[in-house]
């Protein structure tokens, strides 16, 4: 018995771009509401710097500003949290703690679609961690992943175009999991069965013994979610990769020859061939040299590769693009804008292009924006410039 | 926690080796048996004792026996020709007491995961593959989590045995009884609906 209907959301494979005179009016009409998804009040307890601390938030832009060490970061991390389960500075949850404290709570009041919500993660002093929606603890994580879609840019990301290629795959598994819950459950699957399928060729490396019946039967395992991956990845980067580009001259203001290809040896040959041709390969590197997880995203600047020639200010321009693209698909996707989390994005920014950079995000995007600063004059001058209603919450 | 008995002490600290008891448990538990008999806790660890050193594995299922063969495997009423593939013990427990289940079985004893250094060599695999030869079983039921490791397992096993000719089903998937529509996670209630069933046999509960 098969089922013709599609399950789960799909992504559309050419994302309509609107126009700018559209995101105009569009952004006119929702100014004198709050957008749809809309972070109300946050509590922190224990957490980093915070030990017991709420926060209120009226305005659909939030400046927090303060001096270094004040905590301008962690708050943005807080929200991270409510919306990734998550943080997104540090890999396990135990640096969060408040230093001599066990176990954080962070809640947060959520509208979303006009409903309250109140989502709450937790930190127990035995380690583990729980978090729940309107007193619904989720059973998986991962199932919360999209409901409060969001954007962070930090100072960190700029190894998003100078580091390896890991860290491009994760910025395009990150938006893909937002926008079609079916890809992260496919990429969870993945990345568990190809820690076995590793485990296995290192000990078939270790003990001499290879069972290759069970190697066969991972690999089976493997093409589902693995071309699943591809293909979501593929369609997808069809349309994103000229939209990033377009973005990128937008901010740049002048023609540059910006490349962005998607590379993956799974464009020549489905994963079962992949894994067939790569397998004496595998054995003796005791490791799978073939499949998504090789997927690169290959920068470059005219015939140059783009972290050897570009300039801290093109890194910067190419980092933005990327971001605020995702920003777009997302809410093409959602149906309405993602959170934006900036955290001291105007270092090294001329005046100018902090205006443009607020006059994109905070006017023309119309979501929830949370911005850091060490400045307060700055950024109030800036967003008063453009009639931006906002609300400054200055740290000491 | 301060004992003024070491024979105490060594007691608690025994009890407390046991999965899911702490400290404070097995302190509980260790005065309790010190206000019973003497004879009654000798008996007691004579129980447990004896349990250990007499309990045997079927040499057919591997299932918890008295003997060589385990009830389950020596009962003549119980279809000989199918086999429920089972993870532990008390996957085995936990099938019979639906009373709906009349073969036998067959203990793995774990499931295939590299990572936790568990090939198909440490399970009870190859006598599996031997039985369903020998036996002439004409199913397999595999009662597996249902997880990525489960599912490893049974396309391995199933694999072994493709020469036979022996038929390979799994337990159904779905929506938990009781359960509310609204609550199930979105994997589980998308592979109810590819796998529905017509009405009739739901209704008739088969």
């Amino acid at each position: 018995m098969e089922l013709s209907t599609q399950i789960g959301p799909a992504l559309s494979r050419q994302p309509k771009r609107l126009s700018v005179q559209q995101l105009d009016s569009f952004a006119a009409g929702r100014l004198s509401c709050s957008p749809m998804l809309f972070f109300r009040a946050i509590s922190l307890l224990q957490f980093k710097n915070y030990t017991n601390r709420a926060f209120e938030f009226n305005e659909a832009v939030t400046g927090i500003c303060g001096n270094n060490g004040q905590g301008k970061t962690n708050l943005l991390d807080a929200l991270h949290y409510l919306c990734f389960t998550k943080s997104y500075f540090s890999r396990t949850d135990g640096h969060a703690v408040q230093e001599g404290q066990k176990g954080f709570r962070i809640e947060g009041r959520v509208s979303l679609n006009e409903k309250q919500e109140k989502a709450v993660c937790v930190l127990r002093e035995t380690g583990k961690k729980e978090f729940s929606v309107n007193d619904q603890p989720y059973d998986k994580f991962s199932h919360h992943i999209g409901r409060y879609p969001c954007v962070i840019i930090a100072p960190d990301d700029a190894v998003l175009v100078t580091g390896g290629s890991e860290e491009r795959r994760k910025f395009i598994d990150s938006l893909l999991s937002q926008a079609d819950a079916t890809y992260l459950q496919h990429l969870i699957s993945y990345t568990k069965i190809l820690q076995q399928r590793n485990s296995l060729l290192k000990s078939f490396a270790e003990t001499g013994q290879r069972n290759f019946a069970l190697l066969d039967v991972l690999d089976e395992q493997l093409l589902k979610p693995g071309q699943y991956i591809f293909e979501k990845r593929k369609d997808f980067l069809i349309s994103f990769l000229p939209a990033v580009r377009h973005t990128y001259h937008e901010i740049a203001q002048q023609p540059e020859d910006l490349r962005l290809v998607y590379e993956s040896q799974l464009l020549e040959n489905n994963l079962a061939e992949c894994l067939q041709a790569s397998r004496q390969k595998d054995l003796y590197a005791a490791r799978t040299t073939a499949g998504p997880h090789r997927d690169e995203l290959e920068i470059s600047l005219g015939a140059q590769p783009f972290k050897q020639i570009a300039s801290q200010g093109q890194r910067k321009s190419l980092l933005f693009a990327l971001k605020l693209t995702e920003m777009d698909v997302l809410k093409e996707e959602k149906g309405f804008p993602p959170l934006l989390l900036l955290d001291d994005v105007f270092e090294k920014l001329d005046e100018s292009r902090i205006s443009n950079l607020l006059q994109r995000v905070c006017r023309d995007n119309a979501g929830q924006v949370f911005i850091t600063d060490t400045n307060e004059e700055r950024l109030k001058k800036h967003l008063d410039d453009l009639a931006i209603a906002h609300q400054i919450i200055t740290l000491r | 926690m301060q004992f003024s008995s070491s024979l105490l002490e060594n007691a608690v600290t025994e009890f407390a080796k046991l999965p899911g008891i702490g400290k404070k448990t097995a302190l509980r538990l260790v005065l309790h048996l010190l206000r019973q008999e003497v004879g009654e806790v000798e008996h007691f660890s004579e129980v447990v004792a004896r349990m250990r050193r007499e309990i045997k594995f079927c040499n057919r299922c591997f299932n918890v026996a008295d003997g060589d063969i385990c009830s389950i495997c020596a009962n003549s009423m119980r279809r000989q020709d199918l086999i429920c593939v089972v993870e532990t013990i008390r996957d085995v427990i936990a099938i019979e007491s639906t009373q709906q289940y009349n073969g036998l079985y067959h203990v793995l004893g774990g499931i295939i995961s590299p990572l936790d250094g568990i090939g198909p060599d440490q399970l009870t695999i190859e006598a599996l593959v031997n039985r369903i030869q020998k036996e002439a079983t004409s199913e397999l039921i595999f009662a597996l989590n249902p997880n990525i490791q489960g599912d490893t397992t049974i396309y391995y096993i199933q694999k072994k045995i493709q020469a036979f000719p022996v038929q390979v089903t799994t337990i159904a998937r779905g929506i938990a009884f009781g359960g509310e529509l609204e609550y199930a996670d979105e994997m589980t209630l998308a592979r109810s609906l590819q796998n529905r069933l017509p009405v009739e046999r739901y209704v008739a509960g088969r």
